[in-house]
């Protein structure tokens, strides 16, 4: 039977997914991207300093991505010399973006797969916030409402966890989360301007100067994430994972894993970085060559040619293309699937031995679970992976702020060039980041991004390959075919932006 | 200019016909405890848009978030909070679309691809056909963000969708609800939110050009604390330069937007405190001309401001 799970709720954008099932399993899957705006068409001939400042409204989950891989792009086409400072406040504000983004992945786009709301009903403890939401719930379900208790109810069915103090620690912790993720945005703004989307971030470093009142301002909020790192998301996903261990065995993608490195060390772009680039294709780690980069749309709903590169992207639209079926485009690596996101970059990192406390962390919470790291590619691993990211980047920040000599100049100066080209690549929280900039007469001749979700929720390319969540979704028992919360969980635990995949 | 008392007289009539049946004074409305019952529910659809103000309304400190979506509004749909998904979610904005689930207001976040419907589709129909079926039934909608009251980013100069603003949309449609626009990229979670309360304990915001005069009657210049700055010429020359930041291309003299005196991320900063340039983003022509960058100096023969070039004397009456 074929069965259509759109939209699909608890993610950025438009997504649908049309299955096959038969027997209770999925055999086919088809990701379909629904909303189209044409970024790279509206782009060109704007002057190129508008880019960092356009793109990020590609997303507005990730957008401070957008502006440091634009600002990346700018700074190779501009042979900008970064100031340290600068370099160092643009992962100020890029980390504690990632921080904001795995808090409201596994709360509030996800929790709500495993978690029981109901239980809240059971709850009478002291806590003042918990108890109101027990109230409303209750004024809800007795007012003969339409929808009692929207946006938590409905719900699919299916199993959700069965342990009532755990659930009310996890909708505690999903009202905590919501101020949590608060404190992760202030500091990112303390240096970009504002939330979302930045208006402080250039290339060549930031605008606002780093001195003594926002820097403590900064450690101070960013010490708090941490906390909640450690004492609650960690813990919670533990919790998850101890009452739904099959799910580190459900979800795997059937294709390699790409990063291309986050948060680098020093101000040139080449530094080593705390996540190491790189790409991971049947146990062996090669380096990132942009140009192996290939874009099909055989399946996309486009007219422009298939299997270009990305600095010979085209963008025609065709919405009406026979046997098309996504907006999204269908980016491969050397013609084969990659999955981008927490498990590629954690996995692509832990074999090359950069981290070493990426690598000590994964060995810890694998043992934990009784699992190995091949495991990490499943929808428990990218939850674990971006905690694991998220303990990782905290400290590094934390560390960040102690390398800023707050006497030395934190943005760059410069002109823009008549000519140039210059690619940025980075991690957004959802995966591998890259821009393309070529600039010619000072205007933006040619403006190119292949973003994490194009990868993850491709279409079949041009030799008819499905894309990751295509893969990962085939195989998996549904006990609802109607509804099928088994392979909700699975897209969410990719945390797809689809105003990213088609932008 | 209608004075105070016409005004609740009009928000009155205006009120009843949202059916919100008892109106308060606006002192005893700020005192009332709400009641559950009355408080209007909210289908929050999302057309081209990125999420943006979406998240910016969960950044709101007083009330939070948890507080707006269950006690000041009964946010019932939500595509990046609700629990529900697919068919049963489809089934949920039908229910209310068709009028069925009683009185809701509906907020749009991003813009219409009039041009080209089949560029935003939400369960195999295109989004344009909930706007149209809505506005039969809904009480009114908010349209959140720059993209849905002007366009916004989407309908930059050269885009092949035709994007256009909810206003825009229902004009073309010739259908003419009660619209509120709430612009911004992102909005600010205080304009939305406080306008909801508003409607909410009072009735319907005084407009102005159809944005609540509360936050949008005075130009981000106007109430800027480096107006002093722009006074005594001390400007801004490269980027990360104290000052009035006018000759890098600040917009703040072309956008009604209260950020100098709200702040952003509550409370914690703004752009211009940050010594970054406003962009305009709450303004109708935000980045809508190729030929009008956000920032200046940084090309050869760009355009060089003046302060006498602006009139900076007088806020939207």
């Amino acid at each position: 039977m074929k069965v259509d799970i759109g939209p699909v709720t608890r993610l950025e954008g438009h997504l649908s997914i049309h299955t096959t099932v038969e027997n209770n399993v999925i055999t086919k899957a088809e990701s379909l991207g629904e909303m189209f705006r044409g970024f790279e068409v509206f782009l060109r001939g704007r002057d190129p300093l508008d880019a960092q400042q356009i793109t990020q409204r590609i997303c507005g989950v990730c957008p401070y991505a957008h502006a440091i891989a634009s600002s990346y792009a700018q700074e190779n086409a501009y042979n900008l010399v970064v100031p340290a400072n600068g370099r160092i406040l643009h992962n100020l504000i890029q980390g504690a973006n990632h921080l904001f983004d795995y808090l409201l992945h596994f709360y509030q786009l996800s929790a709500l797969d495993f978690v029981d709301v109901t239980a809240i009903l059971t709850y009478n403890g002291p806590d003042a916030e918990v108890t109101a939401l027990r109230d409303w719930v209750k004024a809800e379900t007795g007012a003969k409402s339409p929808f009692p208790a929207a946006p938590f109810l409905p719900r699919l069915s299916g199993r959700y966890m069965s342990d009532a103090k755990t659930n009310i620690t996890a909708l505690k912790h999903y009202i905590e989360s919501l101020e949590i993720q608060k404190k992760a945005n202030k500091a990112s703004a303390i240096f970009g301007g504002k939330f979302p989307h930045a208006t402080a971030i250039f290339p060549g470093g930031c605008t606002q100067e780093p001195n003594i009142d926002h820097i403590s301002s900064y450690r101070s909020l960013i010490s708090d994430v941490r906390d909640f790192i450690h004492k609650k998301y960690l813990p919670d996903i533990l919790a998850v994972a101890g009452e739904f261990p099959e799910y580190w065995h459900i979800g795997q993608s059937r294709g390699g894993f790409l990063s291309f490195g986050l948060l680098p060390f020093g101000p040139e772009l080449d530094s080593n970085r705390l996540f190491a680039p790189g790409v991971l294709l049947e146990n062996t780690i090669t380096r990132v060559n942009f140009d192996a980069i290939r874009e099909d749309v055989k399946y996309s709903k486009y007219s422009s040619p298939s299997g270009l590169t990305v600095k010979e992207g085209e963008l025609t639209p065709s919405p009406h293309k026979p046997g098309a079926y996504s907006w999204v485009k269908a980016p491969r690596y050397q013609g084969k699937v990659m999955e981008v996101g927490p498990a590629a970059r954690i996995l692509v990192d832990y074999h090359q031995n950069n981290n070493p406390k990426i690598k000590q962390l994964v060995d810890q919470f694998a043992g934990i679970a009784g699992i190995t790291a091949d495991n990490l590619n499943s929808v428990l691993g990218r939850h674990l992976c971006r905690a694991i990211s998220a303990v990782v980047i905290a400290d590094f920040l934390l560390e960040e702020t102690e390398r800023i000599d707050i006497q030395a100049p934190f943005m760059a100066r410069y002109d823009i060039p008549e000519s140039g080209e210059g690619f940025g690549a980075t991690e957004a929280s959802r995966g591998a980041l890259l821009h393309y900039i070529k600039i010619s007469d000072y205007k933006i001749e040619k403006y190119e991004c292949v973003v994490p979700t194009t990868w993850n929720c491709s279409p079949r390319d041009d030799q008819d390959q499905p894309g990751a969540l295509e893969t990962a979704l085939v195989g998996t028992r549904v006990e609802n075919p109607e509804e099928q919360i088994e392979a909700n969980r699975i897209v969410h635990s990719f945390d797809p932006c689809l105003a990213c995949a088609v932008h | 200019m209608i004075d105070r008392r016409e005004f609740l007289k009009m928000a009155a009539c205006l009120s009843a016909s949202f059916g919100i049946t008892q109106l308060p004074g606006i002192v005893q409305a700020a005192l009332k405890k709400i009641d559950p019952a009355g408080v209007p529910r909210l289908i929050y659809l999302q057309g081209q848009s990125c999420t943006g103000c979406s998240i910016s309304l969960l950044q709101a400190e007083s009330p939070n978030a948890v507080s707006m979506i269950t006690q000041y509004s009964k946010l019932s749909f939500h595509a990046d909070l609700s629990a529900t998904s697919g068919k049963q979610a489809l089934n949920l904005i039908e229910e209310y679309i068709s009028g069925r689930a009683g009185e809701y207001f509906l907020a749009v976040e991003g813009s219409i691809p009039w041009g080209m419907p089949e560029a935003c589709v939400i369960g195999d129909k295109p989004f344009a056909d909930y706007l149209t079926a809505a506005a039969k039934t809904m009480s009114g909608a908010i349209a959140v963000g720059t993209c849905a009251t002007h366009g916004g980013i989407p309908a930059a100069e050269g885009n092949l969708t035709d994007a256009v603003s909810l206003k825009e949309f229902y004009k073309r449609k010739k259908i003419d609800p009660l619209l509120i626009d709430i612009p911004g990229c992102s909005v600010h979670p205080d304009w939305v939110w406080k306008t909801i309360i508003h409607l909410v304990q009072v009735g319907l915001p005084e407009l102005i050009d159809g944005q609540p005069k509360l936050f949008f009657s005075r130009r981000v210049h106007e109430l800027c604390p480096r107006y002093h700055d722009f006074q005594q010429e001390i400007f801004a020359r490269k980027l990360g330069d104290k000052g009035c930041l006018f000759k890098l291309g600040c917009l703040g003299p072309e956008t009604y937007a209260d950020c100098p005196t709200r702040w952003w991320n509550g409370g914690q900063t703004w752009c211009i405190d940050a010594n970054a340039p406003c962009i305009g983003c709450a303004s109708p022509l935000f980045a809508a001309k190729k030929n009008f960058p956000f920032y200046t100096s940084f090309t050869p023969g760009a355009v060089e401001f003046t302060p006498s070039a602006v009139d900076t004397s007088k806020g939207k009456e």
